[in-house]
């Protein structure tokens, strides 16, 4: 069970944005984080934090199917953000908050400020721990990444949701918005922290069928072969960023996945479609991997590891 | 694991509104019984399909007209047509060896229970299925359950068989206590009954359930069952009477 994992889990305790995860694992926005059951079945897997699915305020039926592959190297998903909306989330969200004492970051999407603010407010009065901006899905129009493509607008969502918050809010942001100019502005802003990296937009094309797969034909790119363009993000902004909150996800596919992604700057590491191959069992072995793999070396906790791999 | 080629090789229409086809993949898969496939038919949609059979290359699939997929199909699939699939995906039944065992089928949820007879025989298990129907016109794959055991038929409105739900029909046999295990797939209401009766008198059930499936792969949540949050793509669709307790608990608060 959850709980005996955290009274042997004081080295992998990490602090994040204010938040205490019992280790560093948070379940990824968009999987299974749909209602207080499969949130409590993650928590009792051993996460340390649990994101949500994207809440809108309207209800969303997302895509018709098919809406994921696998490709083997990795998986294509396009969803379009499906959610019952916020007035039906919040049951679900209240219930979680009393039951789960894992720290639970609601992830927030909006097509305008005020439908950020809006979400962010009902998610925080149901007593969610932390809040997640979806600034980066990339296949939903007027959603996600076409909101983050305006930095503008996005800087504007950021301080309006910061100034209803009383809890961290954590940038999500894609590859495109990762340079550290625009990651300073959305600091600036009053992120308190980011996460790092959404799926990548892409596309397969079936050569039997000859059409495109996903309904929507576009989706987004995840799984262990976009993890080394994960790491170079969580590199750069923990370079630029020495102080920044960085919650890293794409392509954890196990321990040693999740600690180069912490070696690289990471506090967390998001795990999400790896629970395809790997299904909940995932974060018990990465959790039990960090453990060995601190067992027997110098290091009292992973929190020394974080950014470890950019001291020369 | 993208999606494995097949081709239709036979199409069957036993009543009006199934439609049986027979396909051969371009390489083998080994499902379970109670397992399914998701069946993509380009521009079209994707679905989930129990198996209803499989020997190697051969699968087949029971398909009742219910949506956009299932119409394109009956209307627009023909034989040499090609089709794609993923899987096989989910957990399948639990086959018990040697006993006595008891099928209950609501109208085409017979499909997996075909299946599964097909291997409980060849495990030397004593089968006996029950089939419910609607009506007379409805009624198909009695004969090729009898190859494989004792079957009875249930009509609701109608001549042959048993008049009366498959329900009723099952309440009177189970009571006599001589089966081994009951394994049940039809509407919700029917999985519950069955499976509630059968907690009751203390013989194992399983039940093949039904969501809408999307990713299939178990991570989207779109398929899970109150109040455990149990995937019917993943944990499921075939579940055990343990799993089924808590549903019965919160389907009567």
């Amino acid at each position: 069970m959850g709980w005996e994992l955290e009274g042997m889990s004081l080295d992998l305790e990490v602090e994040l944005a204010g938040l205490r995860l019992r280790n560093p694992t948070v379940l990824a926005s968009g999987i299974l984080g749909s209602s207080y059951s499969l949130m409590k079945r993650v928590e009792e897997a051993g996460a340390g934090a649990i994101t949500t699915k994207t809440i809108t305020w309207e209800p969303r039926e997302g895509y018709q199917n098919p809406v994921f592959v696998d490709l083997g190297f990795g998986y294509l998903n396009a969803m379009g953000l499906p959610n019952p909306g916020m007035a039906a989330f919040k049951t679900e969200l209240k219930k979680a908050a009393e039951n789960i004492r894992t720290p639970m970051i609601a992830s927030i999407g909006g097509g305008d400020e005020g439908e950020f603010m809006k979400v962010a407010e009902h998610a925080l009065e149901a007593g969610c721990d932390g809040l997640e901006l979806n600034l980066s899905c990339p296949h939903v129009s007027g959603y996600g990444l076409e909101i983050g493509s305006d930095l503008q607008l996005t800087c504007r969502i950021i301080g309006a949701v910061r100034s209803v918050s009383s809890k961290p809010v954590f940038a999500k942001i894609s590859i495109h918005q990762a340079r550290p100019d625009v990651v300073s502005r959305y600091l600036g802003s009053g992120a308190d922290g980011i996460t790092a990296i959404n799926t990548i937009r892409a596309a397969a094309i079936s050569p039997e069928s000859m059409t495109p797969i996903l309904s929507n034909i576009f989706g987004g790119l995840s799984g262990p072969c976009i993890r080394p363009i994960t790491v170079a993000v969580v590199y750069e902004i923990r370079r630029e960023f020495p102080d920044a909150p960085i919650i890293g996800m794409g392509g954890v596919d196990g321990w040693r996945a999740a600690l180069e992604l912490i070696l690289a700057g990471a506090n967390a590491v998001g795990v999400g479609s790896a629970i395809a191959r790997r299904d909940l069992d995932i974060f018990g072995e990465i959790i039990e991997g960090l453990r060995r793999f601190l067992t027997g070396k110098d290091f009292k906790s992973i929190k020394e590891l974080v950014g470890y791999a950019q001291r020369l | 694991m993208s999606y494995r080629v097949g081709k239709i090789t036979n199409i069957r229409s036993p009543t009006n509104s199934i439609k049986e086809y027979e396909i051969i993949l371009e390489d083998p898969i080994e499902p379970e019984p109670g397992q399914f496939a998701m069946l993509w038919i380009p521009r079209v949609g994707e679905i989930p399909l129990s198996f209803a059979d499989a020997e190697g290359e051969y699968i087949k699939f029971i398909v009742a007209r219910v949506g956009k997929v299932t119409s394109r199909m009956h209307d627009g699939l023909a034989i040499d047509d090609r089709v794609f699939i993923r899987g096989p995906l989910g957990r399948g039944f639990r086959q018990v060896s040697g006993g006595r065992v008891l099928l209950v089928a609501g109208g085409y949820g017979l499909a997996p229970l075909y299946f599964l007879a097909k291997r409980l025989k060849a495990d030397g298990c004593g089968v006996k299925a029950l089939l419910g129907f609607k009506s007379d016109e409805d009624i198909f794959h009695q004969e090729e359950f009898g190859r494989f055991g004792e079957v009875e038929v249930s009509v609701e409105h109608g001549l042959s068989g048993y008049r009366g739900t498959v329900l009723d029909l099952f309440r009177g046999m189970v009571r006599s206590g001589s089966f081994d295990k009951v394994y049940v797939c039809g509407k919700e209401e029917l999985n519950l009954a069955v499976s509630r009766e059968c907690l009751r008198v203390g013989v194992p059930v399983e039940a093949s359930f039904e969501r809408i499936i999307k990713c299939g792969a178990g991570i989207c949540g779109s398929c899970s069952i109150e109040p455990l949050g149990l995937r019917v793509c993943k944990d499921g669709p075939i579940l055990g009477g343990e799993a089924i307790a808590p549903i019965l608990e919160a389907d009567e608060s």
